[in-house]
């Protein structure tokens, strides 16, 4: 792989790369080092990623192993710093939107960070992210089942919150 | 589509049987004006595409990723070749360095006996004639030798038959 093709097919990843990473970490200055450190892994174990088919899908399984190593490492939950993911999410809203969404926002937020590591991860892939079940396995290491049972738990999640909200008018 | 068909694709989504395709019809269906009743599910979805658009907010991010990777190319390839060669030559010395030592400690032990003595071919065939003769002599005493070892095969014999016959003898005297 030589540079050109690192910034066609790596590059545009980073997004996607970040915006995972700070679903895991919660932290957006963190989720930034940790995509970096995955882009620059990835260039340096360029010679033996040749065979690699779905690079987008390696380089997101990547992203979730250091991420997870540096969760580990600081032993703290993800959930700490939930102001500052909102802050960088409504950079790209208009004013408007970001008065009428925020406190809607903010609450799902809330509930997506609150579930288990695991659901979370693929409740982020599979309904922010669209990736296929295939792809979700291949990037958490996971068989269809744990998978599939991962992201039923975590929309029932969602739903049984959903619920109460009605229910109790809040 | 209606509110019926709405509903149902909701239900197959939470019970997680919907393709990417209906997820996306769900999602283009939220963005739209909803009846109360489906407000929170639709912010869900809104969520969702909202989360999607998040980006990494650093303008010089390609810069640095780029930088970075130019600063590691370089000394990461010329170790690795050193590393590679490096290797195979020193094995190489360590090879020929013991076959020379173990050369010389051969050539030592058992100097050189062998070696042209004779320029004549006629003397030289006089002289393996000698050698040969010698050998032959040497054998044949050798051989005489070895005739007498017949002795002791004859006195085994006897031994053996006598010792057959023996018992044969103590049982007529009794």
């Amino acid at each position: 792989m030589n540079l050109e093709t690192f910034e066609i097919r790596v590059l545009p990843t980073k997004n996607k790369l970040f915006r995972f990473a700070f679903r895991l970490l919660g932290s957006s200055e963190e989720a930034k080092d940790v995509v970096q450190e995955v882009l620059i892994k990835v260039w340096n174990g360029r010679e033996q990623m040749a065979e690699i088919q779905n690079m987008e899908a390696w380089c997101m399984r990547i992203t979730k192993n250091l991420s997870l190593d540096r969760l580990r490492s600081r032993q703290r939950r993800a959930t700490d710093p939930i102001e500052q993911g909102m802050e960088i999410k409504n950079e790209t809203l208009t004013p408007h939107e970001r008065t009428e969404n925020h406190e809607n926002m903010e609450r799902i937020t809330e509930m997506i960070a609150a579930l288990p590591e695991k659901q979370r991860q693929v409740i982020h892939l599979r309904d922010v992210e669209g990736y296929s079940y295939n792809e979700i396995c291949e990037i958490l290491e996971l068989d269809m089942n744990q998978v599939k049972v991962s992201l039923f738990r975590a929309r029932n999640a969602v739903k049984e919150k959903f619920l109460k909200i009605n229910a109790y008018g809040l | 589509m209606d509110s019926k068909q709405i509903e149902q694709l909701l239900e197959k989504y939470w019970n997680c049987e919907t393709s990417l395709e209906e997820e996306q019809q769900l999602r283009a269906h939220f963005r739209g004006e909803v009846p109360e009743s489906m407000k929170e599910v639709a912010n869900l979805f809104r969520y969702f595409e909202v989360q999607q658009k998040q980006q990494v907010n650093h303008s010089e991010f390609d810069a640095v990723v780029k930088m970075k990777i130019k600063q590691h190319r370089p000394d990461g390839k010329v170790i690795k070749l050193f590393y590679n060669y490096g290797r195979i030559a020193a094995g190489l010395a360590v090879v020929i360095a013991a076959t020379y030592f173990v050369r010389q400690e051969v050539r030592k032990a058992y100097p050189t006996e062998i070696a042209d003595t004779y320029s004549d071919p006629r003397l030289a065939l006089e002289e393996t004639k000698k050698a040969l003769l010698m050998i032959s002599k040497s054998f044949n005493k050798a051989q005489k030798e070895a005739s007498r070892i017949k002795v002791f095969n004859e006195a085994e014999e006897k031994i053996q038959g006598k010792s057959l016959d023996e018992p044969k003898d103590q049982t007529t005297k009794i």
